[in-house]
């Protein structure tokens, strides 16, 4: 019998990060069909980011934590995926964002998410290393992962060492 | 957050339960080999990560997915059985893999028969399954369990034949469930001949 462990709800000021649910589908796919979603896998086609939304969830199932949906507090509607990840064959645990749409860039959404993510990774999941994964190019991200305190570590090992990108680490305390 | 209760189906030899974090590595062998060819493998460790999680969210997802095939004494895993429709999937589809080195026991045809059983009490008025034309293994337990080929249906890409299970009312007391039913026997009892019926 599926339990998924990660009914766990976390809080911010202004934002509430919960447990992905299938309601949140079609943002998840509208997102991974958009140019937004190269730095993150994307484009995908509706089947491909169908079957990674699952995949989200089953991550949850699968490792006990995962990428929280986020919402604004008191409406549900999703604004992004932060969290913890860490599929198989992942050199290290990781913390990431994504922003469905660009007109919520900028509000610090995705730095208020993360950072209780990382405390969160720290005190509950008790991790000894956080890292983030950043393709070349993703700038905004980049610059989040400076934000959050993070530094890059170019001797990390790589995800996908065939196409290589950034690996930010974190460091206790610095967010 | 609410998640399905994923029933356990019992069957003569088999025990179907939802997929768990422990039963990855016999799936991984799988879809890591040349077995995995008709299925969209053979894929490598992330990339097989990643569906076996996707066959869990799945089940949150659509209410229905895939089992894990267990042997009802041993619990080892022989394979998955179950209800499939990922996105641009036309219908909901009964889909099966087997485990290579347990092939050719009559473990698929035991398990999706019950799980097509249980989809139709549950609601299902009819199934396909997506097979490819060179699967030959796949199109003859299609066939031994009664589906016949759509020439006429949506598929999901144009490279996969469609198999059309029988309705709900075709495997009432019909020749074809006492069919499935005898061979389904069989393989469990090697031993078993039914009175006043000539086998072979």
């Amino acid at each position: 019998m599926i339990t998924l462990s990660g009914t766990l709800t976390l809080h911010t000021e202004r934002l509430t990060l919960r447990a992905p649910h299938p309601r949140d589908v079609d943002a998840f796919i509208a997102f991974y069909a958009t140019e937004r979603a190269q730095f993150t896998g994307g484009p995908m086609t509706e089947r491909q980011a169908w079957n990674f939304f699952g995949t989200e969830i089953g991550h949850w199932v699968m490792n006990g934590f995962g990428m929280f949906v986020v919402t604004h507090k008191g409406d549900d509607a999703p604004l992004g995926i932060v969290g913890h990840w860490y599929p198989k064959t992942w050199p290290e645990k990781e913390v990431g964002w994504v922003l469905f749409d660009a007109k919520h860039e900028g509000k610090g959404i995705a730095f208020e998410a993360a950072r209780v993510c990382i405390d969160h990774a720290w005190t509950a999941l008790k991790w000894d290393t956080i890292v983030s994964y950043i393709a070349h190019g993703n700038d905004a991200s980049v610059a989040l992962a400076k934000r959050l305190g993070a530094m890059l570590d170019v001797d990390a090992a790589q995800p996908k060492p065939d196409s290589p990108g950034y690996v930010y680490r974190h460091h206790r305390g610095a967010a | 957050m609410t998640h399905p209760v994923i029933p356990v189906i019992d069957t003569a030899r088999l025990m179907l339960r939802g997929p768990q974090p422990e039963d990855y590595p016999n799936f991984k062998a799988t879809f890591a080999s040349y077995r995995s060819r008709f299925m969209g493998g053979p894929l490598n460790p992330y990339e097989a990560w990643m569906l076996y999680a996707a066959e869990i969210g799945h089940w949150e997802i659509r209410g229905f997915g895939m089992w894990m095939i267990h042997d009802k004494v041993t619990d080892e895993t022989y394979g998955m059985a179950g209800g499939w429709q990922p996105a641009g999937w036309p219908e909901r589809e009964i889909a099966w893999i087997i485990w290579p080195d347990k092939a050719g026991k009559g473990y698929a045809l035991e398990a999706t028969h019950a799980v097509r059983k249980h989809y139709y009490a549950n609601g299902w008025d009819g199934a396909v399954s997506y097979i490819d034309p060179k699967n030959l293994d796949s199109i003859r337990l299609a066939e031994r369990l009664g589906a016949t080929k759509d020439a006429g249906a949506a598929t999901i890409d144009g490279s996969d034949a469609v198999y059309r299970h029988p309705a709900p009312g075709a495997l009432v007391d019909s020749q074809l469930a006492h069919g499935i039913e005898m061979e389904i026997g069989h393989y469990a009892d090697p031993m078993f001949k039914p009175k006043g019926w000539a086998l072979d």
